[in-house]
């Protein structure tokens, strides 16, 4: 597990590199520049703006730079935020949109596997209709209609939760539930899938036959099978809800990071548009690291591959 | 039978035992929300906090260093902290502040400022003249790299200083003749001049406090102000909170603090005032919808903004060369329209010089006439549109823009029965597409940097930056270099006046079309809340309390 672990830091390199070169070249196609504004500039002091950001070298030279610091932690400076550093601007909002979304994350997997699971059960029942009715739901409602409606009904009409912002618990309730909504739905999808295909097997039906409880056969041989896709997803969901929804944050004022994949590129701040794409692609891999870890523990034959 | 009713029980234990969980995970939600919520009610929400105000600035002020910042939301908290030598009043003349008085000599391009003794910064130490002399030449240093530096441009070897031409900054017309005599000398006569010492790239600044905590400077441990508030806490991209400075020389102000939030999302910050949550709103957190549940309130206020739209001719490209045709286009349009569809009392105009602003005339710009604009298109080679090719019209992609350029095309259809073709492009796209190659028409607004007409007429002269139009003309030159320079403020007027005849009546390189309002919603509560053309808000005069 620890070489599995040591390979997969090794591969991130130039995983990292490739992501880093692509947006970096990317961002600088789009038209348009960080300092074109409603006033134009006069010429001279774009030429010092240029200076100041190095925008004025060449672009293979702005790349070696941009990639020099990169090496030593430097994800650069903000071009829209004058005085703060890329660092400085995702230090302060990670950690809120961790918070928020390691909440929502447990929220979506406490509801949407056991959900599934119950649909599963009672193939064709009442249970399952109802169950995929609010996962459909879940999955084609988009989240600023379902974060309007919770603030209507919450916080204007019923007056018990607050509208927005982030000032206490009770601020997380409302944005938490809008961000599970469509993981935990999808959950829920995946999980009946999974689970109705692992009913059918024939070591299922062995252990049916021995006579185990239909709880123990559920919970030791039908749902740890069928959680491997669910694992499977799950790694590439963390990384994307832990980095926080535009939609999300905007509409509950949260100060996150997930605004910054919209604005940052909307301003062309150029290294924060290279950051927020960095801190993304790390998160995946160490994501997708643990999902491989967590393979073998589901599934033992996984182990002898490794 | 007794085996298919095992299998059933046994599903129905299953399924009871999962949904026992799933309801024991959401009790436990429910419970631990019911507690949170109870505590915060037994807290006994009031309506408002007492000598607290707060407000939503939308977004995170880009930074506070005032001479890096260029936007209304840094301005905005800025001109709460920060005092200049004078200092706007909400009629927009330039009311003494740290100058107690100033002289003007040699017809116009010495300025001699006299500096209040009793001035302190937040941390005690006295303001001086020194301070001013530092900043102007920090904005001006091309290493600070100022966007807003060519504001002062006016200044003595200002420019050649700013691009690197000059490298001794002691060669600028800027010296602080003792600590309280601050003295600029102008390459020119500027007669708006005055307004610049109000505007907040002109305020002082602590050297020793910038060179101290370099970038770092504006947070709130590090920060030294000189206005009515000072900076105690700002989490970034969420709120910021000013609290009052009690050595700010014209008295501390009327609430101990103010809490600035940044709601970027509209219809939230609007649900935010109405559940009591914040005091006062402005169009920041304003949707059309909200204007048409709240028109009646008596919370709800309008008024005017020195902000134009207008409508823009690359003169260059057929067949907007011809000024019949842009005469043409300019009276087939109905600016009633606007407000009609904005629903924001939009101010319809027909000249580029504001009614607020010295030089306006109702007369200088042509008015709605569809028979007469489709006799001069008809002249122009153009008769009932017939032959007109399809011109483009870019905009920005807005939502409010989208309707005011959709008008415009159906009045165009409508009145001259020729056909405009709509193209949207994301903004920073449109700004480089118009700068470089601009299309035959396109849609522009410009805001005010100061209450003075030379803001406005200064666009369209041939070496300003922001005229796209490709028109200029050597008579429009001189008028308005000849009002630069002119001190009586009579002919003044009427020198500005003359060139908005030029721009909107005889060669119509544009066409205005509204101004755009403020729209503000202030709790019964709060009072003294004010607001002027210029959209800056000053909280020294609000008070808090009381029904």
């Amino acid at each position: 597990m620890i070489a599995l672990i040591l390979k997969r830091i090794l591969l991130a390199i130039p995983v990292l590199l490739v992501v880093a070169s692509l947006t970096f070249v990317l961002v600088r196609i789009v038209p348009g520049g960080p300092f074109d504004a409603d006033k134009n500039l006069p010429p001279e002091i774009i030429a010092n703006l240029n200076a100041k950001y190095h925008l004025d070298k060449p672009v293979p030279e702005q790349y070696f730079l941009y990639l020099g610091r990169l090496a030593q932690g430097d994800l650069g400076v903000s071009y829209k935020y004058v005085n703060r550093t890329v660092n400085d601007i995702l230090s302060d909002a990670f950690p809120v949109s961790l918070q928020l979304g390691t909440i929502s994350l447990t929220l979506a997997v406490m509801i949407g596997v056991p959900l599934g699971a119950i649909a599963a059960v009672c193939r064709g029942r009442r249970e399952d209709v109802i169950a995929m009715f609010l996962s459909t739901l879940g999955i084609s409602v988009p989240g600023f209609v379902i974060g309007a409606t919770l603030i209507f009904v919450f916080a204007i009409e019923l007056r018990v939760l607050p509208v927005g912002l982030w000032e206490s618990p009770w601020h997380v309730v409302l944005p938490a539930v809008t961000l599970a909504f469509s993981p935990a739905a999808y959950l829920a999808r995946l999980t009946r899938a999974s689970v109705l295909e692992i009913v059918e097997k024939d070591w299922v039906r062995t252990a049916r036959s021995k006579g185990l409880s239909q709880w123990s056969t559920v919970t030791k041989h039908i749902l740890r099978n069928s959680l491997i896709p669910v694992v499977t997803v799950l790694g590439p969901l963390t990384a994307i809800v832990i980095t926080g929804s535009f939609v999300v944050e905007y509409i509950y004022a949260i100060p996150g990071m997930g605004r910054f994949f919209i604005t940052a590129v909307m301003n062309r701040d150029y290294d924060l548009i290279l950051g927020t794409t960095l801190v993304f692609a790390v998160l995946l891999i160490v994501a997708n690291t643990f999902v491989d870890v967590a393979y073998q523990i589901l599934d033992p034959r996984m182990r002898l591959e490794d | 039978m007794t085996k298919s009713s095992d299998a059933k029980s046994d599903d129905r234990y299953l399924i009871w035992r999962l949904a026992k969980g799933l309801g024991q995970c959401l009790l436990a939600l429910l419970l631990l929300v019911s507690i949170l919520s109870l505590t915060a009610c037994t807290k006994a929400r009031s309506r408002f906090e007492p000598g607290v105000l707060r407000v939503n600035l939308g977004t995170e002020p880009p930074g506070l260093d005032w001479h890096t910042a260029t936007d209304s939301t840094s301005f905005d908290v800025v001109s709460n902290l920060m005092v200049g030598l004078t200092q706007y009043t909400n009629d927009l003349t330039c009311a003494p502040s740290c100058a107690k008085s100033w002289e003007v000599l040699d017809d116009g391009k010495r300025y001699l400022f006299h500096i209040r003794d009793d001035l302190r910064w937040t941390d005690g130490k006295p303001v001086t003249a020194y301070d001013f002399e530092y900043a102007w030449k920090r904005l001006l240093n091309p290493a600070t790299a100022a966007q807003y530096a060519f504001f002062l441009y006016d200044v003595v070897n200002a420019r050649d200083y700013n691009t690197g031409k000059l490298k001794n900054a002691d060669l600028l017309g800027i010296k602080a003749v003792d600590a309280h005599t601050f003295e600029v000398r102008l390459s020119k006569p500027a007669a708006y001049f005055i307004y610049l010492t109000a505007f907040c790239v002109s305020f002082p600044m602590r050297k020793d406090v910038v060179e101290r905590f370099g970038d770092r400077w504006t947070e709130p441990e590090n920060f030294v102000t000189n206005g009515p508030f000072k900076l105690t806490r700002w989490q970034h991209e969420y709120k910021m909170e000013l609290s009052a400075n009690p050595h700010y020389f014209d008295g501390p102000p009327k609430v101990k603090l103010v809490k600035m939030f940044m709601v970027p999302e509209a219809s939230t910050a609007f649900a935010l005032y109405e559940n009591d949550e914040l005091d006062f709103i402005d169009n920041r957190s304003f949707s059309t919808p909200d204007v048409e549940r709240f028109r009646s309130s008596p919370e709800y206020k309008n008024f005017p903004l020195l902000r134009a739209n207008y409508l823009a001719f690359n003169v260059s490209k057929k067949p907007f060369t011809d000024p019949r045709v842009r005469k043409a286009v300019a009276m087939a349009i109905d600016r009633s329209v606007f407000p009609r569809i904005l629903r924001r009392d939009e101010r319809p105009a027909t000249s580029w010089i504001p009614p607020a602003l010295p030089g306006y005339s109702p007369d200088s710009g042509l008015k709605f006439d569809p028979v007469q604009a489709r006799a001069l298109l008809a002249k122009a080679g153009y008769p009932g549109g017939k032959g007109f090719p399809k011109a483009e019209l870019l905009y920005p992609n807005r939502d409010d823009v989208r309707l005011t350029v959709e008008a415009t095309q159906d009045e165009l259809k409508r009145n001259l029965g020729i056909e405009i073709e709509l193209v949207n492009q994301e903004w920073k796209v449109y700004l480089a597409t118009v700068r470089k190659d601009a299309p035959p028409m396109f849609r522009n607004s410009w805001g005010a940097d100061y209450p003075d007409p030379e803001t406005f007429m200064n666009l369209f002269t041939k070496d300003c930056g922001n005229n796209d139009t490709k028109w200029w003309s050597p008579e429009y030159d001189q008028l308005i270099q000849a009002a630069e320079g002119e001190l009586d403020t009579k002919k003044r007027a009427d020198l500005y006046r003359q060139a908005d005849v030029m721009l909107c009546r005889e060669a119509v390189p544009i066409v205005p079309t509204f101004l755009a309002t403020q729209n503000i919603m202030v709790k019964p509560w709060v009072k003294g809340i004010a607001i002027n053309p210029l959209d800056l808000q000053f909280f020294k005069a609000v008070e808090v309390g009381g029904p």
